[in-house]
């Protein structure tokens, strides 16, 4: 219960800044509280930035930008070693990668050398510099974007990397009447932007995740689940179909999301809140389907019976 | 075009394939020109397909349908008629590949294939036939099959597989259907054969025309015996019978030939029980129908003649079955008429002058008729007469001068020929009988088959005090011929379907292609009988035996309940392959819940959950929401929440389900 209410609160004071977004802002939590990364997909100024920020000021986490480019290089993000001439050293100079929440802005304009090099610190949550390891701080949380239409001297992630990303969001424009507050408001001045207050303190998160190893998973619910799977996996529409990491991943977003709802097990209803986040990137649609992974994430959510095999 | 249109690669194949198994059965009966215009179109699709030529215009299409007409006319002589229409319907059939282009024309030309299917059974309805029309069935089906898979590059048998189940599923049906639909009489008149010529005893006998259907082993009929069957040497199958001798041949009377009064069959007295039988007549395209002596029947349409022969008003053109009673030893006509007595003495004046003046020297010196009768047959086995069927011919005014005393070698309607000749001669009314003897007893069904070589010409002989008495004066030459049918009767010649050396017939000395032939035979004839002879009398008699008293309504209500009866358990099983793993109780008692609520209006959709489906529910159903609300909670906690599912629990739940009452 006393989590629930920290977190209606959390999302209460994001939702302070990206109006109108509450689901989008509840999965972005749900997904952080999962030990996952984010992948944000969406034209740019529709708030990615704003939500990311948002995220790391209620966590009180701190957080890191970079602007991915096409020639930036895995060292500008993971750190180098510098030599010291006063104590005739190398001293280590960490990257931007050292911080609690990194946003990743434009991922897909780095070569696959340097997005391989994130994905891999997102992975192992630890960064591997001149033979030394350095392990990341807890919790590391990596905010990527990506711009889904200029595609044109890009890098697209490919499906493989994109698996690694526990949820694929798109923010979509803002309802009139949001946008219409939004627009009212009195806009802050250049550089500024609108600290928000601290909702979730570490020991809170830890309790979170620590209630999301608790939440009971029934047989029924695990048999709807493996319907889920298996359906994108027998299916003529799906050209690849979810990994069993993709299984994982769903039922940890499901078990979170139980949580975040303070319910000690999981029902399918979870599971189908979740689904589009964490199914739409990893699921591939054959040459017959004309659709994108939503369309997919609609058709399995039709398909597959709750209750009835 | 757009794909979904297209004929795919894998269904043109199968068309093609169908297209050729179709018109196989037809073969014979074309010209030749037909089966090119086969080749041809098969290949000019094919080149379409490889996009080396083009689909013909409008101008080309209409020269092709007028050539057709014009070719089958030049074939036939004629467009109407049986063979021309469906020559003429083969022929449109291969031009329709020609213009396949998309699906529309896919369906109307295996739709057609199915119709073609049918024309076959216009022809033959045996056992064979039906077969393969079975497999034309699946082909034209795999074809329709792969007509809706789209994408299939390779030519595979998965759409036969599918078509073969599909047909599988449709079978109890047909024999629903088979059994109960009834049997409309044609709407219109068929267009009759054509008279091509058909093995068979004909109705005017010339010496040398049994020998010659001597050469076929064409099954002329089957007789199966309620009883006992009679010994072969009694198996005398009577047809026709010659009373009038003109020009050389011998002839049955026209029916108007005889007097009106001469026209009905003398009264015959029957005390002794009859053997009862069952023929199954071949087509023959005459009226008569084979019978031991002295025979009736009770099939509808059977008819008796003045010479106790039975026959059909129609010609018959389908395999036919009839069911006779005959009795052996009835005496036949006591009284001989004068007209009779007259007919049946007549002879062309002035022939055959040197066997008159036997006949009359041998009547001297006999006491009666009977032993003038014996003295013939003395005759005739005394001085060297032998049987042939290669007998030398006889020509000129006086033939049985020339066999008589010169020849000597003949075959049984020579026989026959001369002993009438001599018993009219010397004052004995006689005359000549046509039909078949012998046969062949099948043992595995017990019925008697009897084929184009067993066909025989006897005489009947008019005695006082005994009336028609049958005397067969080839047993005096051969009496194997009576005792061991004709092939023992020739073994020496050689000459036993010596025309057809793939008759199985010949090789009955191998016991397995015997026994192989005889069980085969069988079932040709169970299938002759149960299947095809299986007319509308006969359904109305089975039918009546299991209802009773006939009506329209118990028919209907038959027909349906059957269909019900035959398709309920397939659909069963259908819907319960689909849902393998079975619900357990809590899903069961949930989904009648759901049930009670789409009774109201509100349905589960797909896919959609409990929490959901509660919620759509409490807002389109207010009255109910707390029920609602609580039962799905309950469900939740139980299915979901880790509840312990007990007995006592799960029986709560199914009864608070059914006490359950959705209100608006």
């Amino acid at each position: 219960m006393q989590l629930q209410g920290v977190i209606d609160a959390a999302v209460a004071e994001i939702a302070r800044v990206l109006l109108g977004k509450e689901a989008q802002i509840r999965l972005a939590l749900c997904c952080l509280f999962a030990r996952g990364h984010l992948l944000i997909e969406d034209l740019p100024g529709m708030g990615k930035t704003t939500l990311s920020h948002a995220l790391a000021d209620v966590l009180g986490l701190s957080w890191k930008r970079v602007q991915f480019t096409s020639d930036l290089l895995p060292a500008d993000i993971l750190g180098v070693s510098v030599y010291d001439r006063n104590d005739a050293t190398f001293s280590f100079h960490p990257g931007p990668i050292f911080t609690q929440l990194l946003l990743a802005d434009e991922i897909n304009r780095a070569t696959p050398r340097t997005q391989s090099a994130l994905l891999e610190a997102m992975a192992e949550a630890q960064v591997t510099v001149e033979g030394e390891r350095r392990p990341l701080p807890d919790p590391f949380f990596v905010i990527a974007t990506q711009n889904p239409i200029h595609q044109s001297g890009t890098y697209p992630l490919p499906e493989s990397q994109l698996d690694r990303f526990l949820m694929r969001l798109e923010l979509g424009y803002p309802h009139p009447r949001a946008e219409r507050e939004m627009l009212l408001r009195p806009q802050a001045a250049a550089g500024q932007r609108q600290v928000l207050r601290q909702c979730i303190e570490a020991s809170q998160l830890a309790a979170i995740r620590k209630a999301v190893g608790q939440v009971h998973a029934s047989d029924n619910l695990l048999d709807y689940l493996q319907r889920l799977v298996a359906c994108t996996r027998q299916s003529a529409e799906f050209a690849v179909g979810l990994s069993p990491r993709g299984a994982l991943a769903l039922l940890g977003c499901a078990r979170t999301w139980a949580v975040m709802h303070s319910r000690g097990h999981v029902v399918p209803e979870d599971v189908q809140m979740v689904l589009p986040a964490v199914a739409a990137h990893r699921l591939v649609p054959s040459g017959d389907f004309a659709g994108d992974g939503l369309a997919l994430v609609a058709l399995l959510q039709r398909s597959v019976d709750v209750i009835r095999p | 075009m757009i794909q979904d249109q297209q004929v795919p690669r894998n269904a043109l194949a199968w068309i093609i394939l169908s297209l050729f198994t179709l018109v196989a059965p037809h073969a014979a009966r074309l010209p030749v020109w037909v089966l090119a215009v086969y080749a041809i179109a098969a290949g000019w699709r094919i080149m379409v397909y490889r996009g080396r030529w083009s689909f013909p215009g409008r101008r080309v299409k209409l020269a092709l349908i007028l050539t057709a007409f014009l070719g089958i006319f030049a074939s036939y002589g004629s467009l109407l008629g049986l063979e021309p229409t469906v020559a003429l319907l083969l022929t449109a059939f291969a031009l329709k590949l020609i213009e396949l282009a998309g699906r529309k024309d896919a369906y109307v030309l295996l739709f057609l294939g199915y119709f073609i299917c049918i024309t076959q059974f216009l022809f033959s309805q045996s056992l064979p036939v039906v077969l393969y029309s079975l497999c034309n069935v699946v082909l034209v089906t795999s074809a329709l099959v792969a007509l809706h898979r789209p994408g299939e590059h390779q030519f595979n048998r998965g759409s036969m597989r599918l078509a073969v189940t599909m047909l599988a599923q449709a079978l109890p049906l047909m024999l629903v259907l088979f059994f109960l639909f009834p049997r409309i009489g044609p709407l219109w008149t068929v267009p009759v054969k054509s008279h091509t010529a058909k093995t068979g005893v004909s109705d005017f006998m010339q010496p040398g025309d049994i020998a010659q259907l001597s050469k076929s082993d064409a099954v002329a009929f089957r007789v199966q015996f309620d009883g006992p069957i009679p010994p072969r040497s009694e198996l005398y199958w009577r047809g026709l019978v010659f009373s009038r001798l003109a020009d050389g041949a011998w002839s049955s009377l026209p029916y108007y030939a005889i007097p009106a009064r001469e026209r009905r069959a003398a009264a015959v007295t029957t005390a002794a029980p009859p053997l009862q039988y069952r023929v199954i007549l071949a087509p023959t395209q005459q009226h008569w129908l084979y019978s031991l002596r002295y025979a009736r029947s009770s099939t509808p349409g059977v008819m008796s003649s003045a010479d106790y022969r039975l026959f059909f008003p129609q010609e018959i053109e389908d395999d036919t079955l009839y069911s006779v009673s005959s009795w052996p030893r009835a005496t036949l006509e006591l009284q001989l008429s004068a007209w009779r007595r007259r007919t049946e003495l007549s002879l062309p004046p002035g022939s055959n002058p040197r066997s008159r003046e036997l006949a009359q020297r041998l009547r001297a010196a006999a006491a009666s008729d009977a032993e003038f009768v014996d003295a013939v047959l003395t005759h005739l086995r005394t001085r060297g007469f032998a049987y042939t069927l290669q007998p030398p011919l006889l020509d000129g005014t006086h033939p049985m001068d020339q066999f008589l005393f010169r020849t000597r070698r003949g075959f049984c309607e020579h026989y026959a020929y001369a002993f009438v000749v001599l018993m009219r001669a010397a004052g004995v009314p006689a005359r000549v009988v046509a039909g078949y003897q012998g046969g062949e007893i099948n043992p595995v069904n017990r019925t008697v088959i009897v084929r184009q070589f067993d066909a025989h010409a006897w005489a009947e002989v008019w005695l006082p005090g005994e009336g028609w008495v049958r005397v067969d004066p080839t047993t005096s030459v051969s009496p194997e011929r009576i005792e061991w049918g004709l092939e023992q009767a020739l073994q020496a010649e050689g000459s036993f379907l010596a025309d057809s050396p793939l008759s199985p017939l010949r090789y009955r000395r191998f016991a397995w292609v015997n026994q192989l032939r005889l069980r085969y035979d069988a079932l040709a004839f169970q299938w002759q009988s149960a299947v095809v002879g299986f007319n509308s009398e006969r359904q109305v008699q089975v039918l009546g035996r299991l209802l009773g008293e006939f009506s329209a309504a118990k028919f209907a209500a038959l027909l349906l309940g059957t269909w019900a009866l035959v398709l309920l358990p397939v659909a069963l099983a259908l819907l319960r392959r689909r849902q393998v793993p079975q619900l357990s109780a809590l899903d069961r008692a949930y989904l009648q819940f759901c049930d009670k609520l789409a009774g109201r209006g509100v349905a589960r959709a797909p896919g959609e959950s409990p929490g959901r489906y509660a919620q759509r529910v409490v807002s389109a159903l207010p009255a109910s929401a707390a029920q609602v609300r609580q039962l799905t909670a309950t469900y939740c906690d139980l299915a979901y929440a880790g509840r312990e599912q007990t007995k006592t629990s799960l029986r709560q739940f199914a009864r608070e389900v059914k006490a359950f009452r959705p209100r608006q």
